[in-house]
């Protein structure tokens, strides 16, 4: 879990309070990069970390903040991805709700590295809670001299923004968030360009997820070398994992990334309840293909869970236990995408509500095994054919519902 | 171009140079590979949104659109593969999924993408077994355009149009997902000078215009090539139009003006004046020759000229300076103006040789301009001083000639009644009635620009020659007819060959 008991989810009751974070020696390590490092040093020591997008795609941070192009007069951006949207997924809103500054402070050392001086929190519409305390933690890091003109006393300066979303699912898409962010219909943008070039505002534009930035000051503290043991191979630190579902204990847990999956379940979160079994397991947000029962010693990182046919995602995890229908699951996961499909691409807005009807359809058993033919060729037509990674998101998932368990929901339809 | 490097790439085995930045499809296209696709518009930004137009690239694992991949050196391209294939019947399917298949009363239908595609790339039959969305058929959404959301595929060619080229953006897609939806905002409808252009865009029935709804079938209709004559940008064009079958014999109608792409004046896009000129080629036409304000009936215009040729011999060589008066316009093409040229001032020695042209009216700073006519700098080169004649400079003459209605639009009607009472003989050759009808002697009908050929100057020196996009209805000459036939009855030389 965490040796030398670092941690990015501390456990104090004010912990997100500045003097409590001030405490835990929050800031030193903003400090130590704007007082003794030089930008290209910062980005190069993220690089090495190895640490991996947390928002779900798991693209290397410190290679993304390489794409922004050096020189140029122009603004550049930096966007903190707070649309935490993806079912199953609650730990990002953890972090704005327990360290709040461990993000600010993370967001103070890209800003450094990688030039910008403006940021913005694109925050979930639905976060209101959370959303209130991390305006508050921005005031206070404003007043004590973490933000704003003079960070830390330097030259450097930083100004965030806090940004609420109206709760669209797709706006944690990097390119509709953007739209979003400036007024317009979220909706994802044709890529290339990509936004380290052309992002917010047509500046060139980092987009980082919560739990990403919240972690980059652990690697300035304590150095690259520390944060990649602490992971795998080519994939640094620790998660948060999210379990929800048939577990004793649902809960967030901060463990090291490659922790197998049956561990996180059956240890931390305490196994299913009494008398119940394991059916199968969602193992990174809705989005990644579902498990089953007999799949789930994989170690949670991105590149073994991939081999596994399934991703990391967000590891929020949720436990599907014995007795529930499968089918019922492939109602939620079909009736999730069809109404949060924004719309823009063909396959995807027509695909996932026809995916949706046919499936409706089998429930009112007036459907035939035929028609799991029908919604593996509309998920075939769906997947690899859209602009975003929603397609592919709404797209896997129900194809290994149906692939995994077609046995149990031929006979739910013949029934 | 001279500033692009080109790259080189083969494009379905074939090999293919493009700048560097071109997209895939248009490189393709250029090469004579043609991709299908709905959303992409050469003068849009670039969508993506259809799916349409993806091809196989060497090397990447999934297809690409063509729309918005750029051509690389080295790259190799498939537009037909079995996998694109699939994916393009895929699209049609999603799309024909949710499509009301109205094409019987669809006035899209034989100029429809989704027809047209279906037809090379589908042919699928349907999966689809729950019934489609219901949607809204005919929303009115300004400037007589119909929306049809059933009929939508929703690729915002027209949200993206209205943003970018008028800059108004009245529309605007709503809702989320299949919900979504192209509309207005509340109590804004469509209200800009180039509407129609939306039409024009739609790759399906969608958006329709009022003004052609229900009256004809594309099929029917006869496509040529014109200029606009409605102000000086001379904006290409193409008359659409019947003649015979599904009409009564003889009977012709225009049924549209659409936008004709012509990159170096007018793009795309043709503005909504230019496009309701369809009325000035079918209403308030005169049909036959008038006497004395009354139609004769088998009266020819070539018997007729003999009496405006008799009336111009009546007054003596030396008093015709003096004594004949012409008004032209600028609607006359070069070549009839070089025509009346050498008719009225080199053969006649006339020197009351006017102008009156339509009223200009106010530039709406993308392609209106404020001079209402189309040949303004023909009427320059031909070495014409345009005026406006004074009401006395009329009426001290013994014989006029007047082309076109616009007096009136500059001087009063009484006056110009009273001015011309006194004139012995009076001649006018117009296309459309009005006010001047009842005060000449002779009216003689004629073609309007459509029905003619020749050639434009617009307001940037650019030259445009045209053919006839249709045929005038019997007894309606051209200008170009009437002056040559004048110069023959008069024993003038007008340019031999070229005046016929």
């Amino acid at each position: 879990m965490s040796e030398n008991g670092v941690r990015l989810l501390p456990l104090d009751d004010d912990s997100w309070r500045l003097e409590a974070y001030l405490r835990r020696g929050g800031y030193e390590a903003a400090r130590k990069a704007l007082t003794s490092m030089a930008p290209k040093d910062v980005v190069a020591e993220v690089c090495q970390a190895v640490i991996r997008g947390r928002g779900g795609a798991g693209f290397p941070a410190g290679m993304k903040w390489s794409f922004v192009p050096q020189g140029g007069a122009g603004p550049r951006y930096l966007c903190v991805n707070a649309d935490e949207g993806e079912p199953g997924t609650f730990k990002d809103r953890l972090v704005l709700r327990r360290a709040p500054h461990a993000l600010l402070e993370g967001m103070v050392i890209t800003a450094f590295a990688v030039g910008i001086r403006t940021a913005f929190i694109y925050v979930r519409g639905e976060y209101a809670l959370v959303s209130g305390r991390l305006e508050e933690a921005v005031a206070e890091a404003r007043s004590a001299g973490y933000l704003g003109p003079r960070v830390l006393g330097t030259d450097f300066g930083l100004d965030v923004i806090v940004h609420h979303g109206a709760g669209a699912y797709i706006c944690g898409e990097e390119t509709a968030l953007l739209e979003s962010l400036e007024g317009r219909r979220g909706q994802p943008r044709v890529k290339p360009p990509f936004p380290a070039s052309v992002g917010l505002f047509r500046s060139p534009t980092v987009i980082n997820n919560v739990e990403t930035l919240a972690a980059i000051p652990q690697i300035l503290a304590h150095g690259a070398g520390w944060f990649l043991g602490r992971g795998v191979a080519k994939d640094g630190g620790t998660r948060l994992f999210g379990v929800s579902g048939a577990v004793r204990r649902p809960g967030i847990y901060e463990l090291a990334v490659g922790t197998p999956l049956r561990q996180v379940i059956e240890v931390h979160a305490g196994g299913p309840p009494e008398g119940r079994s394991i059916k199968a397991v969602v193992p990174g947000g809705l989005s990644a293909p579902v498990l089953k029962a007999d799949e789930i010693d994989v170690p949670m990182d991105f590149d073994s869970l991939a081999r596994s046919g399934s991703m990391l995602g967000s590891a929020g995890i949720i436990v599907i236990p014995d007795g529930t229908p499968m089918l019922d699951v492939l109602h939620v996961t079909a009736r999730f995408y069809a109404h949060e499909s924004c719309g823009k691409c063909t396959p995807c807005r027509i695909g996932t509500s026809w995916i949706l009807k046919a499936v409706r359809r089998l429930r009112r058993s007036g459907g035939s095994p035929a028609d799991l033919d029908l919604i593996l060729r509309l998920a075939e037509g769906i997947r690899g054919r859209t602009l975003c990674p929603f397609g592919d998101g709404a797209a896997m998932p129900i194809r290994a519902i149906v692939t995994k368990f077609r046995d149990e929901l031929e006979r739910a339809v013949a029934r | 171009m001279s500033g692009l490097k080109r790259v080189g790439l083969t494009i379905d085995g074939l090999k293919v140079q493009a700048a560097e930045g071109t997209s895939i499809l248009k490189a393709a296209e250029q090469a004579g590979v043609v991709i299908p696709h709905f959303c992409y518009h050469p003068a849009l930004e670039i969508e993506g949104n259809c799916r349409m137009c993806v091809v196989e690239i060497e090397g990447l694992p999934k297809l690409e659109p063509s729309c918005s991949a750029l051509v690389r050196e080295g790259l190799v391209v498939r537009t037909s593969t079995e996998r694109v294939r699939e994916a393009r019947k895929d699209v049609l399917a999603f799309l024909l999924a949710e499509h009301p298949l109205d094409c019987p009363i669809c006035d899209k239908a034989g100029e429809c993408r989704l027809q047209d595609y279906y037809d090379r790339h589908g042919l699928t039959a349907s999966r689809m077994v729950e019934p489609r969305e219901r949607r809204e058929k005919k929303l009115a959404i300004g400037r007589g355009l119909i929306l049809d959301r059933e009929r939508c595929v929703l690729c915002t060619r027209c949200v993206r149009f209205l943003r970018q080229m008028p800059g108004t953006g009245e529309l605007g897609v709503f809702e989320r997902g299949l919900r979504s939806e192209v509309g207005i905002f509340e109590d804004a409808p469509v209200d800009n000078g180039y509407s129609g252009n939306l039409v024009d865009i739609c790759p399906v029935g969608a958006i329709t215009a009022e003004d052609f709804r229900f009256k004809t079938r594309a099929w029917f209709l006869a496509r040529k090539p014109s200029v606009c004559p409605h102000c000086g940008r001379g904006c290409a064009v193409t008359v659409e139009s019947v003649s015979g079958y599904p009409l009564a014999k003889g009977e012709r109608r225009v049924y549209r003006i659409t936008a004709r792409e012509n990159p170096a004046v007018n793009g795309f896009w043709i503005c909504d004046l230019g496009r309701d000129g369809r009325r000035d080629i079918d209403e308030g036409r005169h049909a036959r020759l008038m006497k004395a304000g009354v139609p004769v009936a088998g009266l020819s215009w070539q018997t007729a000229l003999a009496d405006v040729a008799a009336a111009i011999r009546t007054v003596p060589g030396p008093e015709r300076s003096a004594g004949i008066a012409v008004v032209l316009n600028g609607r006359l093409t070069c070549e009839e103006l070089a025509l009346a040229k050498r008719l009225f001032v080199a053969g006649l020695g006339l020197s009351k040789v006017y102008f009156a042209d339509r009223k200009p009216g106010s530039a709406d700073g993308l392609l209106l301009t404020a001079e209402r006519l189309p040949n303004g700098r023909g009427v320059l080169e031909a070495g014409f001083a345009p005026r406006l004649p004074a009401l006395d400079e009329i009426a001290a003459a013994d014989v006029l000639l007047v082309f076109g209605p616009y007096l009136s639009e500059h001087l009063a009607e009484e006056a110009l009644a009273k001015a011309w009472a006194g004139i012995p003989s009076k001649f006018l050759f117009s296309a459309h009635e009005g006010p001047l009808d009842r005060l000449a002697d002779i009216v003689f009908p004629v073609a309007v620009p459509a029905e003619k050929s020749g050639t434009y100057i617009n307001v940037d020196g650019t030259r445009q020659t045209f053919a006839q996009a249709v045929k005038p209805a019997a007894g309606v000459a051209a200008e170009s007819a009437i002056l040559a036939g004048l110069a023959n009855l008069l024993a003038l030389d007008a340019g031999g060959g070229d005046a016929r």
